[in-house]
């Protein structure tokens, strides 16, 4: 794993085009949903996630190699999001959500085998989005990171530059409030 | 007591899925959960509130990977442009430094001597050779301040955008 970083550090560095044509379909899916749920906004994450990949090209000699890659990109994302909010002079992240203009998290289903059963899994994942909106944005971002995208505390940490004792307790009161959001809404 | 027991199990399931527990903690754990019916759906619920998270599909938008690796491929291009530029102006502004370090007493030396030739104060013969000293530096932070500008320019897109 550490060598395949190190080899992925040198093709950053060298801007080597194959290596970022390969990323970007690698991590298209990942970062992505990744940008629409922290910005809320389908359309703003395609803007995101272009230019997100401009700043792995521009500064890809930062990358070190010695963490993985999905941290170091989602940090560049997470950044450009924020950036974007700074100059909206947005507060929060749960203020870029306007559920009457966005239409985050849409969700079409894509492997249904029947009508029944898309309607069921719409319902479902109607359920969960809105539970996913109930929850504060500190408290989703950190659940996704960890339980969507699979990184490791610390990982989590370096993406959101806060120690990884604020990860675990954000990890705690997150999961919490996401099984009391998805109870509210079987209730 | 027993709310204890109970408290304790809720905080190894969220403790599992979040960062670990040791083989012991898990081992009693497994125990109370098949006696315990509320802890037991308290890990279902648990169970399926993280699965619930990880199935979620979100549609990916058409050719998206494919024009970003085409802005990337333009970007690139317009780098590998620029950066022969750019090694010349750092190489420009290594030499003009070096030049300046070897020279400075001569150059001190010479503005002296036409300060006192040409009866210019001692403060303004040496303000001008203090000049001399960072003409250069400031052609080159002019025009590395005027390469970012365009470049921040060029990316704007994304504020203009909205």
């Amino acid at each position: 794993m550490k060598d395949e970083n190190k080899a992925l550090a040198q093709g950053l560095q060298r801007r080597d085009p194959e290596l970022l044509d390969r990323l970007i379909e690698q991590y298209q899916f990942r970062l992505f949903r990744y940008l629409v749920y922290i910005s809320g906004d389908r359309t703003r994450a395609e803007d995101f996630f272009q230019e997100t990949w401009i700043r792995v090209l521009e500064r890809g000699h930062q990358y070190d190699g010695k963490s993985r890659f999905e941290g170091w990109l989602f940090a560049i994302a997470r950044h450009l999001v924020i950036d974007w909010q700074r100059q909206r002079k947005v507060q929060s992240l749960d203020a870029l959500t306007d559920p009457e203009q966005a239409h985050p998290l849409q969700v079409k289903d894509q492997h249904s085998a029947s009508a029944l059963q898309a309607i069921l899994n719409s319902e479902q994942d109607a359920q969960v989005q809105g539970a996913l909106h109930e929850i504060p944005a500190i408290y989703r971002e950190v659940l996704l990171l960890r339980f969507q995208e699979e990184l490791q505390i610390d990982e989590i940490a370096g993406v959101l530059g806060t120690p990884p004792s604020t990860v675990k307790s954000r990890l705690y009161r997150g999961l919490e409030a996401l099984r009391v959001s998805l109870e509210a809404g079987v209730s | 007591m027993s709310e204890n027991i109970h408290e304790r199990a809720q905080q190894l399931i969220s403790q599992e899925r979040i960062e670990g527990i040791s083989a012991s903690d898990n081992t009693w754990l497994a125990t109370h959960l098949q006696e315990c019916e509320s802890c037991a759906d308290f890990a279902r619920k648990t169970s399926a509130a993280l699965r619930s998270l990880q199935t979620i599909p979100i549609a990916l938008p058409v050719g998206l990977a494919e024009r970003t690796q085409f802005r990337v491929g333009l970007r690139a291009q317009q780098l590998r442009q620029h950066e022969p530029r750019r090694r010349a102006l750092w190489i420009a502004a290594g030499v003009s430094w070096a030049t300046g370090v070897a020279s400075a007493p001569f150059v001190w030396r010479l503005f002296a001597w036409l300060g006192e030739h040409a009866g210019v104060p001692k403060l303004v013969w040496e303000m001008g050779f203090g000049l001399w000293w960072a003409v250069p530096a400031l052609i080159a932070a002019v025009v590395l301040l005027s390469e970012h500008e365009k470049q921040s320019g060029e990316r704007n897109w994304l504020q203009r955008s909205q």
